[in-house]
């Protein structure tokens, strides 16, 4: 309920202020929250991943967002978005060379602005899935709310936690044991051959097959609507 | 825009794959980029038999898929598809509803890709529209010329293929043949024709007064165009039929040059003038033939060699030197009936001799060949059908007139230390005995035409199924030195003797279904209508002698009388059964097809090349041989009905 009052009010702001065009576009297209019954065949889901500079949430930031659609089972290529992020001052973090992107990658990327934009043009209003949901949905709002005063609307599937939830049932203590739900053990686990890791897209098409599979084993235990996907 | 990595990442997935791995990166990743991707778990449906089309076809990544159709309420098998094979094809090519059911047999990942895509890269793309008119006849279980297709495409493969190998080694130079036949353009095509089977060539260059080359006529000119035209042609001038004008070049062209050229322009003979053009005096010929035999070893250079062979090391010299030049035309696709031509000739070349080297040594021995009983040896089973390519096991004969009254004793001794020393040379030259002893050396295979013709009249009128399995490599005997005229006195009794036998031609037939043909590959497995799937290829026995066999009893049954190969028996069959003309001649190809697989596998493995690993087929050859299989089943289908063998019981 409070997410439809905050998208009400960051309309009237950013229409009378004439701000950003994606960013209305984005809040129109939120205004209605997802019904619980929606058949999960039927909803558009964003597999995304971000890659950043290190894990600070404060101080790090964006190099490059990837993601690609699943909707009705299936991975759609067409569908599918890549942007690199120009960031000044990236230092010589351990990062930089784990994500495998050099320097001048990342000064050629489009600014910080457009990017969320364009993502935000592009994930409409999907459910949003990603491994770690958290790190990545934090990553992206800080741009957000420092660009656009925002910050995202969508419902969120953390692919890690549905693994735990599927495997173990929902009240498993994740604490105990992290390293059997990252996503390169996931991928091995569910057979899935490990490709162009560390760049944000390739995370992204690696996590959305993942995430097809956990769908399908969601369907056997019944898992066929928003509602108990997303356990509302 | 789609994200690149992914982009390039499915379109690298779809690239390991015929057709796809034909296609040039950005038509593969445009591909990629409609590309969806589909994850299935053991059980689950694609589609079923009768539903709707799909506007898009599939591939398996990982995992497999059964397809099969439904009849009467069972479940009929019809292909187990495994990474990297293509099913629903249907949907490219349009229609109502699927004819299959598929269903997920092993956890799947599967690509689909839009047919409207697809559709437009056929029409762009020929190795792509080759591929297609294969893999639809496959799904939509008929087939109808498609083999040929199919036959085309894989040749576009290895001609390729064995063109850049060819060109890394090779600079040698052909030699044009310089006394070239020539006559003027007003000339009769009657006389044409003279001069060409008076100086025995297959072909005869038109020129101008000047001596520039005009056009050619080749015999299969003269086959299409006079022959096959209603009408005296006889008469007309030969610029009228000559093809024109013709390919010239320079001389010094060296042997890859030539191969290259070849494949490119798909003609057989290139003239040589002086400055390469057809407004100057000719100066040579180059034939397809002297392309290929001008490669180091010649066949024509080991036929001499054996022909002047001393003893029995030279002959096993020169068979080497055989298989190794069969190697040579194996690796440059060079037409399969051509080869065994060639292997048949040299073999029968090495018998020749070994018969006159043991001659004699018989006569040192103070054996002398009696002169008024002539005698004939004979090769049977694939030697018999001059198929032999690899050295495999010998199978032989020695048929003689039958000997004046009372020197019946003597007469057999001779022949029969002959066939021993033949045959003990035969196993030095590389020949192996045949483990079931049918050799000349075997008093029982060496024996006058009476007797011979008693073998055949028991075999004919007592039909034993189990006997007659043994003895079908008799009746593909072929006359190799000495008398013919006795192997023919035999195959016209033999045909007597069907003929008063009724019952035979049906056993005959029946021993020829033996064995259907399986239904295609699953990773290393020959999948089978039954459920028992073996994970060895046995060639011979499962496409091959099927093959062999139906074309036997079909070439008996209607009396040709010549000593042919399967192919060619298969052809004359085209001929001589019209309605069945465009079978025969799959069955032609098929056979051929499955001789150059046999070959290239026993020449890898150093054996006869009889069972092959599925691991060690590519994706084209297992479709080949899917293809193939079809053709087998139909074969047999006919055989069944012509003979009605669904009514006669074991």
């Amino acid at each position: 309920m409070i997410d439809r009052i905050l998208i009400e009010a960051a309309l009237l702001r950013s229409r009378k202020k004439a701000s950003h065009e994606a960013v209305c576009r984005y809040l129109e297209r939120n205004r209605k929250k997802i019904s619980s019954w929606t058949p999960v065949q039927d909803i558009r889901f964003v597999v995304f991943d971000t890659e950043t500079t290190g894990f600070d949430l404060k101080k790090d930031k964006i190099i490059s967002i990837g993601a690609i659609a699943l909707r009705a089972q299936r991975i759609d290529v067409g569908d599918s978005f890549e942007v690199l992020v120009r960031q000044e001052n990236v230092g010589d973090r351990e990062a930089v060379s784990v994500h495998g992107l050099l320097r001048k990658d990342i000064a050629s990327g489009i600014d910080e602005k457009q990017a969320v934009a364009a993502f935000l043009d592009y994930i409409g209003d999907s459910v949003l899935v990603a491994q770690h949901a958290g790190f990545d949905m934090c990553m992206v709002n800080r741009i957000l709310r420092r660009h656009f005063g925002i910050r995202l609307f969508n419902e969120v599937i953390d692919t890690a936690s549905l693994a735990k939830r599927l495997e173990k049932g929902p009240y498993y203590n994740l604490a105990h044991k992290a390293g059997e739900y990252r996503l390169d053990t996931l991928c091995e686990r569910y057979s899935i051959r490990l490709h162009d890791r560390h760049t944000s897209a390739g995370d992204a098409y690696l996590t959305a097959q993942l995430y097809q599979r956990l769908l399908a084993k969601g369907r056997k235990s019944g898992i066929e609507t928003a509602g108990s996907l997303l356990m509302k | 825009m789609p994200s690149n990595t992914i982009v390039e990442r499915v379109a690298a997935d779809l690239g390991k794959y015929p057709p796809f791995d034909r296609l040039e990166p950005s038509v593969l990743q445009d591909l990629a980029s409609c590309t969806a991707i589909h994850y299935h778990e053991e059980g689950e449906v694609i589609f079923n038999k009768g539903d709707a089309l799909r506007e898009a076809a599939f591939m398996v990544m990982k995992g497999a898929v059964r397809l099969f159709d439904t009849i009467d309420g069972e479940e009929v098998l019809v292909d187990l598809c495994d990474e990297g094979d293509i099913f629903g094809v249907r949907a490219i090519f349009g229609g109502s509803s699927y004819v299959l059911s598929a269903q997920v047999a092993e956890e799947s990942l599967l690509y689909e890709m839009p047919a409207e895509k697809i559709r437009a890269l056929i029409v762009a793309n020929p190795a792509v529209s080759m591929f297609f008119a294969g893999e639809f006849a496959k799904s939509m279980q008929v087939m109808e010329r498609t083999l040929t297709n199919a036959f085309d495409q894989h040749k576009l493969r290895y001609s390729e293929q064995s063109c850049r190998s060819f060109l890394e080694h090779e600079t040698l130079e052909v030699k044009p043949v310089t006394n070239v036949i020539t006559c003027l353009p007003d000339i009769s095509v009657r006389e044409a024709a003279k001069i060409m089977s008076d100086c025995n060539i297959g072909s005869i260059l038109v020129v101008s007064p000047e001596n520039h080359p005009l056009g050619i006529i080749t015999d299969t000119d003269l086959r299409k165009k006079v022959v096959a035209q209603p009408g005296s042609v006889n008469e007309r001038p030969v610029r009228e039929i000559m093809s024109s004008p013709v390919y010239t070049i320079t001389g010094g062209k060296t042997v890859a040059d030539m191969v290259m050229l070849m494949v490119k322009t798909k003609l057989r003979h290139f003239c040589i003038t002086e400055d390469g053009t057809v407004n100057s005096p000719l100066k040579g010929i180059i034939s397809e033939h002297d392309i290929i035999t001008s490669e180091g070893n010649n066949p024509a250079v080991i036929m001499k060699e054996i022909m002047t062979a001393e003893n029995v090391g030279h002959l096993k010299k020169e068979r080497d030197k055989a298989e190794h030049l069969l190697e040579v035309y194996i690796s440059q696709d060079v037409a399969i009936h051509f080869i065994s031509n060639i292997v048949t000739e040299i073999n029968d070349a090495l018998i020749v001799k070994s018969i006159a080297f043991s001659k004699a040594e018989l006569e040192q021995e103070g054996l002398t060949m009696p002169p008024d009983v002539p005698f004939c040896w004979l090769s049977l089973g694939s030697e018999g059908r001059k198929e032999q390519m690899l050295r495999t096991d010998q199978d032989n004969a020695l048929l003689y007139a039958d000997p004046p009254p009372g020197r019946g004793e003597e007469v057999h001794q001779y022949y029969l230390a002959l066939g021993r020393k033949v045959t003990t040379m035969l196993l030095e030259t590389g020949f192996a005995r045949c483990p079931a002893e049918i050799m000349a050396s075997n008093e029982q295979w060496c024996q006058p035409v009476s007797v011979w013709q008693k073998y055949f009249s028991r075999w004919i009128l007592t039909p034993e199924p189990k006997a007659l399995m043994h003895s079908t490599i008799f009746f593909d005997f072929r006359p190799v030195f000495g008398e013919a005229s006795l192997a023919a006195e035999l195959k016209r009794g033999v045909f007597e003797e069907i003929a008063r036998g009724r019952g035979f031609l049906e056993f005959f037939a029946k021993n020829a279904l033996q064995n259907p043909p399986p239904l295609g590959f699953f990773r290393n497995f020959l999948v089978e209508k039954s459920r028992d799937h073996a994970n060895e290829f046995d060639i011979k026995s499962r496409a091959m002698m099927p093959l062999s066999d139906a074309a036997r009893v079909l070439a008996y049954e209607l009396r040709i009388p010549d000593y042919l190969s399967t192919s060619e028996r298969f052809r004359r069959l085209a001929e001589l059964l019209p309605p069945e003309k465009d079978l025969c001649l799959e069955a032609a190809a098929a056979y051929e097809f499955l001789m150059r697989l046999r070959v290239v596998n026993g020449l890898s493995q150093q054996s006869a090349g009889r069972y092959i690993n599925p691991e060690s087929l590519n994706k084209i050859d297992r479709q080949m041989l899917r293809n193939v299989f079809v053709t087998i089943g139909q074969v047999q289908k006919t055989l069944n009905l012509r003979f009605q063998l669904d009514y006669i019981r074991d």
